[in-house]
């Protein structure tokens, strides 16, 4: 029953002309929420009692962390579906969400990198938030040449889901880094379970440009997954009806 | 909540010796998403291209 619901609404053609609807609402409707909690997190919020006002960078830092790990994560379900289901979707969107997970975790190094300077006094240190999120970075570029290296799709699709589901070993370890191990890096300010140490004149803000961006993304996801649909069914007649 | 943080533009560019972090921060997250949708309406662009020219 599973399998003939997955099939029935995961081909993709139905997934192409689906999308289509919803990624301009969603795009639009997403850039708004981001600007918006940016331009109130940036310019309306006060500046930290501790961290001056460099913290402002949380803005921009924490959705790139959540969304890195978030997207690897969704790429290691999109591999278990394709293996036990064979469902060719999951496999075109784990291919289709690697360069988009490599961005965001680039993202995120980055700005973590630059906040660092301000606030520890060094852009770089190998703690082990910061390191396993490199490893991260290391595996999203590792899996995008692996799978390009290949000119058989079918060989490099089932080969990229078994490495991606063995490599998802890695989300716990950079979620419980900060607190298994004595990091310079601060541990969540928001968790699901405990209450925000974090000021709500702060908070909105950042869960405002968490939204935005992590609707920016599903966009860049959908507008990614659609090339690489027409470029493994290009040979397929309903091609021709959607180009 | 909604009071301006900073007392001129200036001071919201420069905030006391930050701005440099912020806004470069702020530039690096806006090159990657523009040039990440670009590179792939591009892409889309020119399959579609290529695929009515063989058609």
């Amino acid at each position: 029953m599973i399998k003939k619901f997955i099939h029935q609404f995961a081909s993709p053609k139905t997934y192409l002309f689906q999308v289509e609807r919803a990624y301009k609402l969603i795009l639009y409707f997403s850039i708004a929420v981001y600007i918006g909690s940016l331009i109130w997190g940036l310019l309306f919020t006060q500046e930290d009692f501790v961290q001056g006002n460099s913290y402002r960078i949380i803005y921009l830092h924490v959705p790139a962390s959540f969304l890195s790990q978030s997207l690897y994560m969704s790429m290691a379900v999109a591999s278990f579906v394709y293996l036990v289901w064979r469902v060719k979707l999951a496999a075109y969107l784990v291919i289709s969400i690697a360069p988009i997970g490599a961005m965001t975790t680039f993202i995120a190094l980055t700005s973590g990198s630059i906040w660092g300077i301000p606030t520890w006094g060094t852009w770089w240190q190998w703690d082990a938030r910061i390191t396993s999120t490199l490893i991260l970075f290391i595996m999203y570029l590792g899996l995008i040449s692996l799978h390009s290296s290949f000119s058989n799709y079918e060989r490099a699709d089932k080969l990229l889901s078994w490495l991606v589901i063995v490599g998802a070993i890695n989300i716990p370890i950079i979620k419980k880094s900060v607190d298994w191990w004595s990091t310079l890096h601060q541990p969540a300010s928001i968790t699901l379970t405990n209450k925000p140490a974090i000021d709500p004149s702060m908070l909105y803000p950042l869960l405002g440009s968490i939204i935005g961006f992590f609707g920016i993304i599903i966009s860049l996801v959908i507008i990614s997954s659609k090339y690489q649909i027409l470029l493994r069914e290009k040979n397929k007649s309903w091609i021709k009806e959607y180009v | 909540m909604f009071d301006f943080a900073f007392n001129s533009f200036h001071e919201a560019i420069y905030m006391n010796g930050h701005g440099i972090y912020v806004w470069t921060v702020v530039a690096i997250v806006m090159i990657c998403l523009i040039y990440f949708f670009m590179r792939y309406n591009l892409k889309i662009k020119k399959f579609k291209k290529k695929f009515n020219e063989s058609d």
